[in-house]
């Protein structure tokens, strides 16, 4: 177990705000990319199914949607099985 | 003796197992080498040995096949072996005996289990399984894992005495201890209650829905080196046996559909990464379980393939993380980029694979199962998988990697992962890149050829939808953090369907054990004391003060002798 603790928190190349607005520029710009292929004849399927596939952005709204309920909705599950730390290993 | 030495060499499986116990015996410096030579035998031996029924054994009038290479149990032997290397090189130059015993000898239980060819086989070894791999959880020779262990052995016991209950009873019913489909249902639809107690053994170690928290419990508490090797192979194992006795049983397209999501949110949740991951095992699993239910097998074989490579990769990559700063804690990690950037690079392969980004091998093998709930028209069960899909993205695709590497700066600054590591995660990492570029030889293995001979992953249309479910899945992550939405990292226990049995389930055990413990003592002290009253009244009758230790006077003992020869008299007269 070797780990050398340093005080200062010396900035490395992901904690520069260049970087951070490039990825999240080129994100974007991918994710924009994405969503308009899917209006693009040549890039549907050509048997769907179900009708939703034929959406053209179904599954860019449904990745967003799904991720944000995950975090939203999920992070309330906290209050309901959330514990202190060791709560097994005082009881035990 | 030729027989016998046919059914030790034959079987890779036994190979292994030699390899395992010869690093009982071997100086501990040597124990690396021997298991990776093992290994490489049995890789040989099931390369040689061809597809075919091997090691025929009689039992009792009925033949035993203890080795059946099909291209079912291939794939999974193949890629068991090659977690085996993985893992042997990764824990390279570890001393401990216990473990590098269980390093070999639990994949080798698995091994044999997936090459059974009847259902007593596959009991033996999926005991051998439950026993070998306990001591990896009992590896830290902490009491909290001395616990942990008990727990988890007693669950892989249950689940073995059901198989056996489920072999004895599919014996009655078929009269063959061949290990073939089985279905859950008979022809009117019914049930089977034999076949019902074998789903259920197979669900404990599938870690199904309530029967899953095992994993959690035990895994995380392993060594760095044995969680990684545990999150393989019995789940594997279970997937396999379900994917041979039960593909196709509706119910399971349900029960898996179920697994891939509740672990999300705990996943969400959870601040020991270790664990985040255990819960992406419960995930993972149910996308394979729900291709078995769909009776896609080349999904479910090409998934735990795929799997075994990049959870393996991610549990490496949290595990160097953790060799070199002695934590897996997400509010004592993050900032490690700066000094283990190869390790974060690595990292990010397994986490792209995992949710399935194309060029992956997530990607080659995912599509087969959201195809095949496509195909089948269940619509809710196809939405479940792509919501599951982003679930997964968050925990292990992001969660993993950026906690560990990124997020906030723990200020640690450790040295990148020793060589052994960095070779076992970058094969990982080149396997799943590899595969995910070129996926033929992967297909190949497939065990439905005709099923994937018409299969395209890299169709324009499953490249963009793919990509716009993770992009824009990504996208809201950055909106989450950019809005500070994102939930903060707390150190806690999160309670799940452990705490049913380690807390009122302990108590009433405590109970039971107290309530039994008096009612013994209550009936010792009844039956005792009627027996104390026994042995005085005999000893107060033949003790040396008693009637019968008395002298009897020679008169009297000729008067009974009178009295008795006149009965015999009396009754020979009668006759």
């Amino acid at each position: 177990m070797s780990s050398d603790h340093h005080n200062h928190h010396d900035e490395g190349w992901a904690d520069k705000k260049a970087f951070r607005n490039a990825f999240l520029g080129v994100l974007i710009i991918a994710s924009i990319a994405a969503a308009i292929a899917g209006f693009i004849p040549a890039f549907q399927k050509e048997h769907p199914h179900f009708a939703v596939e034929g959406w053209g952005v179904f599954f860019a709204v449904w990745g967003f949607a799904a991720f944000m309920f995950i975090v939203l909705a999920g992070q309330h599950l906290r209050k309901l099985v959330g514990r202190k730390e060791g709560y097994y290993e005082e009881r035990e | 003796m030729t027989g016998a030495l046919d059914l030790f060499i034959n079987n890779p499986a036994v190979i292994l197992t030699v390899g395992a116990l010869m690093c009982l015996a071997i100086p501990r410096h040597l124990a690396s080498p021997i298991l990776l030579i093992a290994t490489a035998i049995s890789a040989v031996k099931l390369y040689t040995l061809g597809l075919g029924n091997y090691g025929a054994v009689s039992l009792f009038g009925e033949t035993l096949t203890t080795v059946r290479l099909d291209p079912l149990s291939r794939i999974f032997a193949v890629v068991f072996h090659i977690a085996a290397a993985l893992n042997i090189i990764y824990a390279w130059g570890q001393r401990d005996r216990a473990q590098n015993f269980a390093t070999l000898a639990y994949p080798a239980a698995a091994l044999g289990g997936v090459l059974a060819g009847d259902m007593i086989t596959l009991f033996f070894w999926w005991e051998m399984a439950a026993i070998t791999s306990v001591f990896l959880v009992w590896a830290p020779g902490t009491r909290v894992t001395y616990l942990s262990g008990m727990r988890y052995l007693s669950i892989q016991i249950l689940s073995g005495v059901l198989l056996l209950g489920g072999i004895v009873l599919t014996f009655r019913e078929t009269g063959t201890l061949d290990f073939n489909f089985i279905g859950l249902r008979d022809d009117n639809g019914a049930i089977k209650f034999s076949a019902l107690v074998m789903f259920l053994a197979f669900g404990i170690k599938s870690a199904f829905p309530l029967l899953h928290n095992w994993v959690q419990d035990a895994y995380p508490k392993s060594t760095i080196t044995g969680a990684i090797i545990l999150s393989i192979f019995t789940t594997k194992l279970a997937v396999y046996s379900l994917a041979r006795a039960f593909p196709g049983t509706i119910e399971l397209v349900y029960i898996g559909a179920v697994m891939t999501i509740f672990p999300i949110f705990f996943a969400l949740i959870e601040n020991d990464l270790r664990k985040v991951l255990t819960y992406s095992i419960n995930n993972q699993v149910g996308f394979m379980v729900v291709a078995i239910g769909f009776g896609a097998i080349n999904g479910a074989a090409g998934y735990a393939f795929g799997n075994i490579i990049f959870e393996g990769l991610l549990f490496m990559a949290l595990g160097a993380a953790m060799y070199r700063t002695g934590t897996s804690k997400a509010t004592e990690l993050g900032g490690l980029y700066k000094t283990m950037p190869l390790t974060m690079g690595l990292c990010i392969v397994g986490a792209l694979s995992i949710s399935a980004f194309p060029g992956t091998l997530g990607f080659v093998t995912k599509g087969l199962i959201i195809d095949a709930a496509g195909e089948a028209h269940m619509f809710w069960i196809w939405l479940t998988l792509l919501f599951a899909s982003a679930g997964v993205l968050e925990h292990a695709g992001i969660k993993i990697p950026y906690f560990t590497f990124f997020a906030h700066d723990s200020g640690k600054r450790p040295k990148e992962a020793p060589i052994g590591m960095m070779i076992a995660m970058g094969a990982s990492a080149a396997m799943c890149l590899g595969l995910g570029f070129f996926p033929e030889p992967l297909y190949a293995l497939m065990p439905d050829q005709a099923a994937i001979a018409g299969y395209h992953p890299y169709s324009a249309y499953h490249i963009v939808e793919q990509l716009q479910l993770l992009l824009w899945a990504v996208l809201a992550f950055a909106v989450l953090i950019l809005l500070k939405w994102y939930p903060a990292e707390v150190p806690s226990t999160n309670l799940d369907t452990d705490w049913f049995w380690r807390i009122p389930g302990r108590e009433l055990l405590g109970w039971v054990t107290g309530a039994s413990r008096a009612t013994w003592i209550a009936l010792w002290g009844i039956f005792s004391g009627r027996v104390q009253a026994l042995m005085e009244r005999i000893y107060a009758v033949h003790g040396p003060e008693g009637q019968m230790a008395r002298s009897w006077p020679i008169g009297f003992m000729a008067l009974w002798t009178a009295i008795l020869l006149g009965l015999v008299l009396f009754l020979s007269f009668l006759a």
